[in-house]
């Protein structure tokens, strides 16, 4: 390892100059929790290059002349810290930085150095503070990352009752959502009502929509890492609420007081308890919850080692009287392992898991059938981060994974109308390395360049078909267990630069490629749990996405507001839809049912926030357009992708009344989906069937909400917090559609009509949470 | 599948609907042509008229004048004669399963053309009664029962008439893709409550070619009623009529049960 070591330094130049250089280093903490704080904004006074934000797991290192210098540490919702040291030899200095939350911010206290939005390179990027989504109102009452990040510019929900977002443009497959490393295959619990974060188990959410670093790929459009809390090491804490719909504990503690901790965090659900008082038999049979758990150990073995130990897994059970049962989840584990070379290089090592699975059971009469399906990942991870010099870092490793996935086992009795079917697994493995370089070439300009090389590996036992246009099987080939199928290779370079105009204000531009080997099937306007995952193959390329982005990004009274302006263009390829009534499920032929194409997705997002004071929020609003090409549809010319929405604005603001009260709301526009509505309609045997011209050729009627809550604060000491949160989802109550069929009128049988479904209207709740 | 059904009947719990009026375009008028041959004595019948706009009534302006045959792959050709506006009859042509019909229709100077192939019979063997749905109270679902021939790819299709009156609200449409040589029970589940007990019910179980199978399963996909629609993205089924004629030629066979409803 050493020597590879050497070998890459000597492929990059040194800026220091001829005089010694040492390195002060260490690891930014929380003072009372000990938790990591990841992000956080360290500079030397005295060398305005050395600014550098500490990494996912809090450690730092600025190499700089020997000298006395001023260190600066600052992180949003913290008292900065400003540290004398005297750089004679390498110094290893830890952080820890006291809360300054309870207090009513009118006052500055000091310069408020975090100007990341400006200084870095790396542009579309969002960083959501969990402390900060406490207050925005979500349905349910509970705070929920996922429904946060939509109120992002550039981030759209894909509507009521679905969890998933598009970010600029792209599908819903086509996020990379991590926790702690590990894949998240389903974001969303109960249809997605509930996203699968523990907000009291998180602690950084990052999203990446524009310039995604060198170290993610795997997916096109962006990238949400989600980060959980470690645990407090100093002092043994639990924390929970109860809701009306939910409840959830989260227990902490030191295993070994400032060295190692532990946190486990658990949620459930019990809507179903009403259902459980019907008086009808089918209904108080049926039920309908979820419960998820979340883990994590560490422990630090020296001062140069840190073991971790976190995992996941969750899941969800709808039963339907006794004929009906779904049960699905997420289930992840990692295990990683820092360790501190030197001072200037640090190593992450991953080992994760992550799997997907549902379940379904039928036992009705004749129709009993038991289906599982499932897609397993295990994945080995070596990350480098070499702290070269003061504004030059390099990051650098390899990531491989291998994928299992059972699209389908079906076991069936023999009374049973079904055959039993196992649809043959399919094995891949997906490899990377890449590299990355972040250098400040002057005081006012920084670039942040990389590649990622991937070779995707599908592999057998399995028996491969080819197809003709009708989409029957011409050709078909049989591997054996761990021989080559197809390899696709791709290289993904990124780049981005960013220059500062003045003090506050600066230009970014930057260009990446992804690729994405992993590609969701649902051809129904809202994802389903029982959506099909399918690798790349000799019939399906893997797709590809370039995209460039501008920006300019300002900020105003000592960092107190952002504002920012990005345009971006992006275009992908090898892009999936199906045929006319397409068999997505349980098909071993599914993938003669696809066609492919490509798309295309342009927009402007505009950005205010408003992040200090009595009163903070935001306003984002994004002007896009997102549109697909496909041979097989709409006569091969562009036509709006379904969640093309023109105008997305969302506004959030937050007022702290007084100590205890403290008051949000937001109120949330969209444009509505592109969708295929009818042009006339005919008789067939009887039945009126509707006349169809083009794919999305109409819009529904634009999305509109607006959201209050309310935070009682009550009793607060250093150990013990609680509070009440009320709020209201939909406070006028608007009927935004979920979907909108047409019929014959029940009523009058000589027209037809066309009926509008919405999921909510007015959605109070009330919530308790509390610490001790 | 089923489980898509009982996922969103769900969130039917939390919805709430209502009509409302859309700014829909209307497309230009087309031909819709429907005509089946069947293993039944004749005469068979082709019916001939046009689309109309969404919200106009449901009066579709029959086609008179056009000019229809139908010859089978025997050397048998029966030129129709249109008995009343819009519906052309057969005179001796009989259906045989096996046989391969081509439909010709000629209206004005546009020609269309549809070939069929009528299936093996397969035998329906009773129709029972199944009172225990999840979703409605009383609610009556008939099931057809009757054996998949193993080794063919079968298609089957149901048509019901209630009290003598065909019911039109749903279209039932199989294949055997997941049953083959199964002894199959049926569900015909409805979208409401249709069936009471003392009804009359007759139910017509064919047996359809593929073509027409593709043309009656997207159909359904893309005009199912309520919530359940949420098809991403719905389109003119498939037809089997050349030219762009909307409709379907179907050579199918018949087996039929009549019964009181328990």
């Amino acid at each position: 390892m050493q020597r590879i070591i050497s070998i890459t330094l000597l492929l990059f130049p040194l800026f220091a100059a001829a005089q010694t250089r040492h390195t002060v280093s260490g690891t930014v903490r929380d003072s009372a929790s000990g938790e990591t704080l990841i992000g956080a904004s360290l500079l030397l006074l005295e060398q305005p290059r050395s600014a550098v934000l500490s990494n996912s797991f809090g450690f730092y290192s600025i190499n700089v002349p020997v000298g006395h210098y001023k260190l600066v540490v600052s992180f949003a919702g913290y008292r900065t810290d400003t540290l004398a040291i005297d750089l004679a030899r390498d110094v290893a200095l830890n952080v820890q930085l006291n809360s300054s939350s309870g207090q009513l911010q009118e006052v500055v206290v000091s310069a408020n150095r975090n100007d990341a939005n400006v200084s870095k390179p790396l542009m579309g990027v969002q960083k959501l503070s969990v402390t900060e989504i406490r207050d925005i109102p979500v349905i349910f009452g509970e705070k929920d990352i996922l429904k946060t990040i939509q109120l992002l510019p550039g981030v759209q929900s894909a509507g009521d009752g679905n969890s998933g977002f598009y970010v600029r443009g792209g599908g819903i497959d086509q996020n990379l959502i991590l926790l702690d490393g590990a894949t998240v295959y389903d974001p969303s619990h109960l249809l997605g009502f509930f996203s699968v974060f523990n907000s009291d188990a998180i602690k950084d959410v990052t999203l990446y929509k524009g310039a995604i670093p060198a170290e993610y790929g795997g997916r096109l459009s962006s990238v949400l890492d989600v980060k959980m809390n470690d645990g407090n090491s100093k002092d043994y804490s639990a924390s929970g609420g109860i809701g009306l719909i939910d409840s959830r504990l989260t227990i902490e503690g030191p295993i070994q007081k400032d060295d190692g901790s532990f946190i486990v965090s658990a949620r459930r659900t019990y809507a179903d308890i009403f259902l459980k008082l019907s008086k009808d038999t089918n209904t108080n049979r049926s039920s309908l919850y979820f419960y998820d758990l979340n883990a994590k150990a560490n422990y630090k073995l020296g001062d140069k080692d840190h073991l971790y130990l976190s995992g996941y897994f969750g899941q969800d059970h709808l039963g339907i009287s006794n004929s009906f049962d779904l049960t699905y989840g997420n289930s992840t584990g990692t295990l990683r392992w820092n360790h501190i070379l030197n001072s200037k290089l640090f190593s992450n090592t991953s080992l994760v898991y992550s799997k997907y699975s549902y379940n379904i059971g039928v036992t009705s009469g004749n129709n009993d059938i038991g289906i599982v399906s499932f897609i397993r990942d295990f994945d080995l991870k070596e990350d480098l981060e070499y702290y070269i010099s003061s504004g030059n870092k390099l990051n650098f490793g390899f990531d491989v994974t291998d994928h299992t996935i059972s699209p389908g086992n079906i076991s069936a009795s023999q009374s049973s109308n079904f055959n039993s079917l196992n649809i043959q697994n399919r094995h891949a493995l997906e490899s990377a390395i890449y590299v990355n370089h972040d250098i400040a070439i002057s005081d006012k300009l920084n670039m942040n360049y990389g590649l990622r090389a991937e070779i995707f590996t599908v592999l057998g036992p399995g028996t491969f078909y080819t197809y003709d246009s009708s989409g029957n099987p011409v050709d078909s080939a049989k591997y054996g267990s761990g021989q080559t199928v197809i390899n696709y290779f791709n290289l993904e370079p990124r780049f981005s630069t960013s220059y500062k105009l003045t003090d506050n204000s600066s230009l970014k531009a930057s260009y990446a490629r992804t690729t994405q080997n992993l590609h969701l099937l649902s051809n129904s306007t809202s994802s389903n749990p029982t959506d099909v995952w399918i690798p790349s193959s000799n019939n399906v390329k893997p797709e590809i996405g370039d995209q460039v982005s501008l920006g300019y990004y300002r900020n105003l009274k000592e960092n107190n507001y952002e504002l920012s302006a990005e345009v971006y263009y992006r275009f992908m390829q090898n892009q999936i839809d199906y045929k006319n009534g397409a068999q997505l499920i349980a098909n071993t032929n599914v993938e003669s049912q696809l066609v492919f194409g490509h798309g295309r997705a342009y927009g402007l997002e505009l950005y205010a926030r408003k992040k200090v004071g009595r009163l903070t929020g935001w306003i984002s609003y994004t002007l896009s357009r997102t549109e697909r090409q496909f041979a097989a549809i709409n006569n091969d010319s562009w036509y709006p992708a379904t969640q093309d929405r023109t105008h997305d604005l969302s506004v959030v603001g937050i007022y702290k009344l007084n100590k205890k009260w403290t008051l949000s709301s937001d109120f949330v526009y969209y444009t509505g989906n592109a969708t295929t509505w009818p042009s006339g309609k005919y008789q067939v045997d009887g039945q009126i069937a509707f006349v169809y011209t083009q794919r999305n050729g109409y819009r529904m009627p634009p999305y509109n909400r607006l959201d209050f809550s309310a935070t009682l604060q009550g009793r607060k000491t250093k150990k013990t917090d609680s509070y009440w949160i009320f709020s209201c989802y939909n406070v006028y109550g608007r009927e935004n559609p979920y979907s909108i069929s047409f019929e014959q009128d029940p009523s009058d049988p000589s027209k037809t009509q066309a009926v509008q479904y919405a999921l909510f209207r007015w959605v109070p709740s009330i919530s308790y949470n509390f610490k001790f | 599948m089923r489980s898509r059904y009982a996922f969103w009947g769900v969130v039917l719990l939390f919805s709430c609907q209502k009509t409302v009026t859309l700014p829909l375009n209307t497309a230009a008028s087309q031909w819709v042509i429907q005509g089946e041959v069947t293993n039944a004595p004749g005469p068979y019948t082709v019916t001939i008229n046009q689309t109309v706009a969404f919200y106009a009534d449901n009066t579709f302006p029959a086609v008179s004048g056009a000019s229809v045959q139908i010859s089978d792959n025997q050397g048998v050709t029966d030129v129709l004669t249109e008995t009343s506006a819009g519906n052309y009859t057969t005179h001796t042509l009989q259906g045989k399963p096996g046989n391969t019909y081509t439909l010709s229709v000629k209206i004005g100077d546009s020609l269309f053309t549809a070939a069929s192939t009528m299936p093996q019979p397969v035998a329906l063997d009773s129709v029972t009664f199944d009172h225990s749905s999840a979703f409605r109270k009383n609610d009556i679902t008939a099931q057809a029962n009757y054996q998949d021939p193993a080794g063919i790819k079968n298609y089957y299709q149901f048509i019901m008439y209630i009290n003598g009156v065909q019911f039109t609200k749903d279209i039932f449409a199989f294949d055997d893709r997941l049953s083959d040589g199964k002894y199959i029970v049926q569900d015909l589940r409805m979208d409401s409550t249709y069936l009471t007990v003392g009804d009359q019910l007759q139910v017509n179980m064919y047996c359809i070619d593929v073509n027409v199978y593709n043309y009656f399963n997207q159909l359904a996909q893309s005009g199912g009623t309520g919530a359940f629609n949420t098809t991403a993205a719905p389109a003119n089924p498939t037809s089997n009529i050349s030219n762009g004629a909307y409709g379907v030629f179907s050579a199918h066979t018949i087996s039929s049960k009549t019964l009181t409803v328990y």
